[in-house]
């Protein structure tokens, strides 16, 4: 039985081994068996001085991205690097730029080749999404292909990315 | 809003499209550029340190070449509405074809049809030769200029 802090620390190391997500500094809040719940702070680089819609044109489609892929990380046993076959967003309300952006994404449905998931986008309130997305991954044949990368999520210290 | 269709105007009349694009925070933060060709219009990612997701490869995080492509058929159907107005997105699908790598990614937005209120398009996302792209996506956007809200919320 894998508990929620192995998966909540895996997910950790799965976004800080990722420059981008960095750079907009998405963390991770929470992570259970299938579930994790991601969180895009209010930050002065997606801020738009004019508009107060559209500042996160974009920005909801790698939210909804990194969330998914780290939920399937959260569905299988060992890190496997799994490629996005697709992904599908329907848009339902504009997000306002004064709240921090949430993420909640589960992979529902785990088969020998292909995982899919689903996540849904909201500021306040879970229960009106700005978001949804959906997406499947193929699983590489004979577990995780990329094995440096795989040993920076599985938390080798002594794997590094210069 | 007043500023947002001075330069959808500004844009149309001098097809520099530079400064539509650098008002939508993401799309200057991943430095999207555009160049026009007619009414052909290729936008740009430059490749960057900041925009990978996995550092071994290395390759452009996912989320990057979606919103790169989400940002080009935004950008496209705002310059070919009627009406002074953003495109607000309504969903977005895409197909990954291929690993980005850390190189220049272009695309280019095709609008399949441009009715009153809704707008369909294709987007092709390439490195090196857009005859192998790294992903193609479809896109519907509400186009109504007034409407930059959703009603009914």
């Amino acid at each position: 039985m894998i508990d929620n802090e192995y998966y909540l620390a895996r997910c950790r190391r799965f976004l800080a081994a990722q420059p981008h997500m960095r750079k907009l500094g998405i963390r991770v809040i929470q992570a259970q068996q299938s579930r994790v719940t991601l969180v895009l702070p209010v930050q002065s680089q997606l801020i738009s001085e004019g508009l107060d819609t559209y500042l996160h044109g974009g920005v909801l489609t790698t939210l909804v991205d990194a969330a998914s892929s780290a939920s399937t990380l959260c569905a299988l046993e060992a890190f496997e690097l799994c490629p996005t076959l697709d992904l599908r967003i329907d848009h339902m309300r504009t997000p306002v730029q004064s709240q921090p952006l949430y993420v909640a994404a589960e992979c529902y449905r785990v088969t020998r080749s292909v995982l899919f998931t689903r996540a849904s986008v909201y500021q306040e309130d879970p229960s009106r999404p700005m978001a949804y997305g959906i997406a499947t991954f193929m699983r590489p044949e004979g577990g995780a292909e990329d094995s440096l990368f795989a040993r920076l999520i599985d938390g080798d210290e002594h794997a590094t990315v210069d | 809003m007043q500023q947002l269709i001075e330069l959808v105007a500004d844009a149309k009349r001098s097809g520099d499209y530079q400064p539509l694009v650098d008002l939508i925070p993401y799309a200057r933060l991943l430095g999207v550029q555009c160049v026009c060709y007619g009414e052909e219009i290729i936008f740009r990612l430059p490749a960057s340190g900041d925009h990978i997701g996995n550092p071994t490869i290395p390759a452009i995080h996912g989320g990057v070449i979606a919103a790169f492509m989400e940002l080009t058929a935004q950008f496209q159907l705002t310059l070919q509405m009627p009406q002074p107005g953003l495109a607000k997105i309504i969903d977005f699908s895409l197909d990954y074809m291929r690993a980005g790598l850390d190189r220049d990614t272009y695309a280019i937005c095709h609008i399949s049809r441009q009715g009153r209120r809704v707008g369909n398009c294709s987007v092709l996302a390439w490195q090196e030769r857009k005859s192998k792209p790294i992903a193609q996506a479809r896109a519907h956007f509400l186009l109504e200029s007034e409407n930059l809200q959703f009603k009914a919320d």
